[in-house]
């Protein structure tokens, strides 16, 4: 977790956020899910690479320097499943 | 029995080359074909197509896909299909395929999909000239997929989306959103024909297992829900092999 700026967000900002992580060409997550909380907002969801998590909290610390952000992003994994699903 | 590995949403770029070839190597021990719920690439750039054909090519089994909305972003489809083409993996839009696999032929019928919601709280084919448009792409990709699945002539018949066509499986996603994820019409179309097994993606925040109001089994592989490589199931009890 790590936290940047400081200033009050509001809703207007949040959903600002959320269409910058869908439509900027460099992040185009449109499955991060940002929650307003009482010191700032968070940033959960998961992505493909360590890459993407660092330039999710770049560009959203940078377009909105004075909104306290908190990233909880994690990586997928890509182990083979251990396990198989019987349809029968 | 027929062994069918399935994942979605890989969002491949240059940055995550390599990260699931590992698992995909140890496929052709443990499944006859794998299918790709769509969403292969971030932007759908011809580029990035070529790191899905890196990642996903070559890999000693049948490799069929549908796109998903992320694969349209940069207007490039004919060409991310030809990247895709090119290197073994089939494309399937409306249209379908006939695998002949050890358990019995295995039919696979895909559509991207769209939006559009579900009975009796979806969006309807009236009003503004944008929302006819809307609703009539959901209509047409349904369609499209119900007619390549009534076609097929096989022993096991499979449903390949991206976009969702029940909301048992949407669980764990905003209800505001439910109408831009998944559209009833395609649940109809899967139930138009003997469907086994219903397979999409693009629902991150989604969950596994649902059915369709005919009792089709449905399951999202979205890479985030499934949260490995690939998911196995195995199917056609009833088939010799």
């Amino acid at each position: 977790m790590t936290e940047h700026g400081a200033g009050p967000p509001d809703e207007y900002v949040e959903a600002e956020i959320h269409r910058m992580l869908a439509e900027d060409p460099d992040v185009a997550e449109q499955g991060i899910t940002v929650v307003r909380r009482e010191r700032g907002l968070v940033l959960y969801g998961e992505v493909e690479s360590p890459h993407r998590r660092e330039e999710i909290l770049r560009r959203v610390s940078e377009r909105f320097p004075d909104v306290p952000v908190t990233s909880d992003i994690g990586v997928i994994r890509t182990q083979a499943p251990t396990q198989v699903e019987e349809l029968p | 029995m027929i062994r069918i590995a399935a994942v979605g949403d890989v969002h491949l770029d240059e940055d995550v080359v390599g990260r699931f070839r590992p698992a995909l190597e140890e496929l052709p021990d443990s499944a006859d074909v794998l299918l790709l719920a769509g969403d292969l690439t971030r932007h759908g750039t011809e580029a990035e197509a070529r790191c899905v054909a890196q990642e996903f090519g070559g890999l000693g089994l049948p490799v069929i896909t549908v796109l998903g909305n992320h694969d349209h972003q940069c207007d490039q489809v004919p060409q991310v299909v030809k990247v895709l083409s090119d290197a073994g993996i089939t494309v399937l839009e409306g249209t379908g395929i006939v695998l002949e696999c050890a358990g019995g032929r295995l039919g696979v019928a895909g559509a991207k999909g769209f939006g559009g919601g579900f009975a009796g709280r979806c969006a309807s084919d009236f009003g503004e000239p944008e929302m006819k448009a809307f609703v009539r792409t959901t209509n047409e990709s349904a369609d499209a997929l119900g007619r390549a699945l009534r076609d097929l002539d096989c022993d096991l018949l499979v449903a390949l989306t991206h976009y969702s066509p029940v909301p048992d499986t949407l669980a764990g996603e905003p209800l505001e959103i439910y109408p831009f994820l998944g559209s009833y019409q395609l649940g109809q179309a899967i139930d138009s024909a003997p469907t086994a097994l219903a397979l999409h993606g693009h629902a991150h925040h989604g969950t596994e297992r649902g059915t369709t109001p005919g009792g089709v089994r449905v399951r999202n592989v979205a890479h985030p829900v499934i949260k490995q490589a690939y998911s196995i199931f195995h199917l056609g009890d009833h088939l010799v092999g």
